[in-house]
């Protein structure tokens, strides 16, 4: 029962991030240092911790729970670290970021996330929320001598803050109820006493705490601005790897522990699915800032994931894990091009710097191409089968109005996905300053997300196997 | 074998990629050039192998490969040709050279990246036609939007980036509300049966309740008959053809409008036979209106393009006309007359983009008395000319006979309004013709414009030699499509209840079809 087995790949990461913060304070002023290289060497032991934990369902404490379904997380989280890391090289020195407080807060965020994915308390979910949120409120504001940056910080700290104490009073109540944080505790005693005014509190304090963290409408007001406050390399991270811990924790709490309260938050969530769809859509359209244009994806994509959890079913809880690994990809590639383009004087965010960068940068226009048809759902791409399965699942349980509602939104989604398509081939290069050389690592790390957008489009069954073994583990 | 017909393509465009070299490289544009014309005319003779080897006398599926593909959702990888898809299939192939050729003087700007969508489409397109599988078939179907609207959006005239954009936006709308159905059908067949699979075979006669079934019915076919384009959905049409380049137009008007109708026969038809019988006569209607109001409209285009593209509204009218009679005879002469819109509209296009590649202006208004100045261009403008407007002898006339056939034993009064727009289909095209062709050379422009080359030759000989080739045999044609159209019709009919049966069709037997080469049907 008390093994350390299930903290190792957290464990890993923890380490790597306080080797990381030894480099940088043992560094000499001016010395360069390959920071970049302990993360990656922490996020690959992770990655390799939990593929080798697979199937053995350790447990440490009681509360963290390294079944498959966290592992499954963790992999993704690896994938979407050791992307950033290698994004990260290229754009810290040029944007002038301090590089150890940048790398270790990045890696001690991870940590927070994965253990979000593998908690199985309320409170240890609400730790986990806590340490990822802070590096993240940190690194929106990381550039200090940047006004948007900090503005973007203080948002996302204040409405970040106020999820938070909602997501606690939740805990609070579901203490009340069960007389425990654990999972299990509070699954059982809501599943006796499911129409408790205050089992409804508790259910609807912690999905208002969820929804904030995954952006879904109404409590999305922050993200469009921290997206495009923050440094691009931190948007690209936080878009990815915020989202995947969040839903990880979002499909354990409701999916499990408060399955028996389906039928009270099945409405409500249907609601807010299909709103997030919509206003992340539709609002998406009217952005000229590429940022702040797929901060808006970034909700419609929360909306399409709650799909999801709204269908309760095997097919929708493996498609959220499928649909999470799918748009990471994808948008830490697109985001990831972003930041690898700009620099401190030209950020290079907005539609127009796109014009013509298919004549001077076939390769990167190619890349961020297939990762924009991903984002769109377009076949053979991983975004196509992420999306066909979410909708399945909805279909499966008769959800035909929210399925309809989500592939309607995933049209308009394509029209401002093409709008950056239509800025790289078919409109003349501006007077623009010129674009920065991308290093050979970042370029590969590139990539390997297209290989790996293809890959997930063409032989999924794979990867979906694996999904569906991993919800097997929890529910 | 169906696997490489369809791949071949594909990874020729993957070859083309790495020939062409890093960026826009002129000096490996001709390079780029010959290697993607190889591939597709490597292409085309596999479909022609295909066609060969092809076994006219069955309508079962031909080649077929299946393999799993998506265990746990019962998908599996399964492709298969019978009559009605194997010349969908040819067409393609004998199309994309075609189209490289006719671009090969007007497309300069990075020939690498066009070559390679066209070759990419290619794959696209064949897939289509030889998909089993219905999740498979809505992978082709929406991966023939990406190249086209980039063929459109980057090669394109002066609006190319509002038709490329109202181009996808338009038809994705149609088609992702079919994958909504896809996955509902199979749902609801899991339901009855117990398995879940989305194989056509297997889904063929599921039991829906009705209104399932008419909602099933409606996506599949509003993701149809936007593609075809069925009036009033047509409206993207004229826009896409106007500003694509003369091969987007060609592959546009000459396969990718046949997915839709082959998607009504194939898909929304059989699959759905009850929703299907009782709006069969509503699609007919709209498409007895799109047949006279796109020659209506067609006539008074001043621009050439936009007037084959009403054209083609209204010869797809037709097709949509004769699979809606749902017998024998307007079923064959539909798809008959899918190929012979490909091969004539796709001469047309190739026609309007060698006199636009010689003035830079597609106005009939600035041609005239070209036939002075260019006599063999004319020669074969006025067959291709003939061959659309359905002059017996020419392939057209098969088709629209074979059709009007099918719809008078089904719907005299439609047939009869259907029948004018034969009439006005002669009026605008040989009006446009005499315009652009007759008279005195009224433009000094006009007055030394060089007459084909040998590379032009190449184009149009095999284009109209096959025009006239299955207007003389349409036997050729029409024997090894016979089979998988009764089998089709059939299924249709059998899966209904009796009484509605007499309101789709005139039960058997079927009349003569008095034309030479024509097999006489029974299936009694």
């Amino acid at each position: 029962m008390n093994s350390f087995a299930a903290i190792i790949p957290i464990l890993i990461v923890v380490l790597s991030a306080a080797a990381a913060m030894l480099a940088e304070a043992f560094r000499q002023p001016g010395e360069r240092m390959p920071i970049a290289g302990l993360g990656l060497i922490g996020l690959a032991g992770a990655g390799a911790a939990s593929f080798f934990l697979w199937n053995t369902d350790a447990q440490s404490f009681g509360v963290v729970h390294a079944d498959n379904f966290a592992l499954f997380i963790n992999i993704i989280l690896c994938i979407v670290g050791v992307l950033t890391m290698v994004f990260s090289h290229d754009v810290v020195e040029r944007e002038d970021i301090p590089s150890g407080e940048y790398y270790a807060l990045t890696l001690f965020a991870i940590s927070g996330m994965m253990l979000m994915a593998a908690a199985t308390d309320l409170l240890v979910i609400f730790l986990a929320l806590e340490v990822l949120s802070l590096a993240v409120y940190v690194l929106t504001g990381i550039r200090r001598e940047s006004a948007e940056g900090a503005e973007a910080a203080f948002k996302y700290f204040l409405l970040g803050g106020f999820s938070s104490a909602f997501f606690l009073y939740g805990i609070a109540f579901a203490f009340t109820i069960a007389g425990s944080t654990r999972l299990d505790q509070i699954g059982t005693a809501m599943a006796s006493a499911p129409h408790a005014t205050l089992a409804m509190l508790a259910v609807a304090l912690l999905a208002v705490g969820f929804a904030f963290k995954v952006s879904a409408v109404p409590f999305h007001m922050w993200t469009p601005d921290a997206y495009e406050g923050a440094p691009t390399i931190v948007t690209a991270f936080m878009s990815t790897g915020v989202k995947a811990a969040a839903f990880a924790a979002f499909l354990r709490v409701f999916l499990s522990t408060l399955q028996p309260l389906e039928g009270h938050w099945v409405p409500v969530l249907s609601v807010i699915a299909g709103a997030t769809m919509i206003v992340g859509t539709v609002v998406g359209v009217l952005q000229s800032n590429v940022k702040r244009m797929l901060a808006y994806s970034a909700i419609a994509h929360a909306g399409y994931l709650l799909l999801g959890i709204v269908a309760a079913n095997d097919a929708g809880k493996a498609a959220v894990l499928f649909y999470l690994l799918a748009y990471a990809v994808a948008n830490l590639g697109a985001l990831g091009i972003v930041a690898l383009l700009g620099t401190p004087e030209h950020p290079h965010d907005q539609l127009r710097d796109f014009a013509g960068l298919w004549r001077t940068r076939p390769g990167l226009a190619g890349l961020m191409t297939v990762f924009l048809l991903s984002l769109g759902g377009f076949p053979p791409t991983a975004g196509f089968i992420g999306k066909w399965y979410i909708f399945a699942a909805a279909v499966e349980r008769g959800y035909y109005g929210l399925a309809i509602l989500g592939v309607l939104s995933s049209v308009v989604s394509v029209f401002f996905y093409l709008r950056i398509v239509v800025m790289m081939y078919m409109t003349e290069e501006a007077a623009a300053p010129a674009r920065p050389r991308v290093s050979l690592p970042a370029m590969t790390g590139l990539a390997a997300a297209m290989l790996a957008t293809f890959y997930l489009g063409v032989l999924p069954t794979r990867v979906i196997e694996y999904a569906v073994d991993s919800v097997k583990s929890i529910f | 074998m169906l696997s490489t017909i369809v791949f071949l393509p594909l990874v020729g465009a993957i070859l083309v990629l790495l020939l062409g070299g890093r960026g826009d490289r002129a000096d490996r544009e001709p390079i780029v050039r010959y290697a993607a014309l190889a591939v597709s005319l490597l292409s085309f003779a596999s479909t022609l192998w295909l066609w060969i080897r092809f076994n006219p006398s069955t309508a079962d599926f031909q080649f077929v490969e299946q393999r799993a593909w998506l265990p746990q959702f019962g998908i599996s990888y399964h492709l298969g040709v019978d009559g009605i898809s194997l010349f969908l299939v040819v067409l393609t192939g004998f199309l994309t050279p075609l189209a490289l050729l006719a671009s090969w003087k007007s497309v300069h700007r990075n020939v690498k990246l066009f070559s390679f969508f066209m070759l990419v489409l290619e794959t696209a397109m064949l897939g289509v036609f030889v998909s089993l599988d219905l999740f498979l078939f809505y992978i082709f179907w929406d991966a023939v939007l990406i190249p086209m609207y980039f063929l459109i959006g980057v090669w394109g005239y002066d609006r190319r980036i509002y038709a490329a954009v109202k181009f996808i936006l338009y038809t994705m709308v149609g088609s992702i509300l079919m994958l909504v159905a896809i996955i509902g059908l199979a749902y609801a067949h899991a339901a009855s049966s117990g398995t879940l699979t989305f194989d056509l075979a297997a889904l063929y006669g599921t039991t829906l309740s009705s209104s399932m079934e008419t909602w099933f019915f409606l996506a599949f076919t509003l993701a149809f008959v936007i593609k075809v384009p069925l009036f009033p959905f047509h409206t993207w049409l004229p826009d896409a053809h106007v500003e694509a380049p003369t091969a987007g137009s060609v592959i546009l008007a000459g396969v990718m409008l046949k997915m839709g109708t082959y998607g009504l026969l194939r898909f929304a038809f059989p699959l759905f036979p009850n929703a299907a019988a009782y709006f069969a006569p509503y699609i007919a209607g709209l498409a007895v209106i799109g047949i006279v109001y796109g020659a209506l409209v067609a006539m008074v285009q001043p621009d050439m393009k936009k007037l084959v593209a009403y054209s083609s509204v209204s010869h797809l009218g037709f097709v949509v006309l004769g699979l809606c009679a749902v017998n024998v005879n307007g079923v064959q002469g539909a798809v008959y007359q899918m190929l012979n819109h490909g091969v004539s509209t796709g001469g047309l296009f190739i026609i309007v983009g060698m006199l636009s590649d010689r003035r830079h202006t597609r106005l009939i208004s600035e041609y005239g008395g070209l036939k002075a100045v260019m006599p063999r261009l004319v020669a074969a403008f006025l067959l291709i000319t003939l061959s659309s407007v359905a002059l017996p002898g020419m392939n057209g006339f098969v088709g629209e006979f074979l059709i009007l056939l099918g719809a008078f034993r089904w719907h005299p009064k439609l047939a009869a309004v259907a029948a004018t727009g034969v009439i006005l289909s002669a009026v605008y095209m040989l009006w446009m013709f005499q315009r652009v062709n007759y008279g005195e050379v009224t433009n000094e422009k006009n007055r030394r414009l060089p007459d084909l080359s040998p590379r032009e030759w190449a184009i149009l000989i095999p284009t109209i030699a096959t025009a006239i080739a299955m207007g003389i045999f349409p036997g050729v044609f029409l024997r090894p499509i016979e089979p998988a159209v009764v089998r089709t019709v059939d299924r249709i009919h059998n899966t209904l209840p009796a009484s509605a049966r007499s309101v789709i069709s005139v039960p058997h037997p079927a009349p003569r079809v008095p034309h030479p080469g024509v097999r006489e049907r029974t299936n009694e």
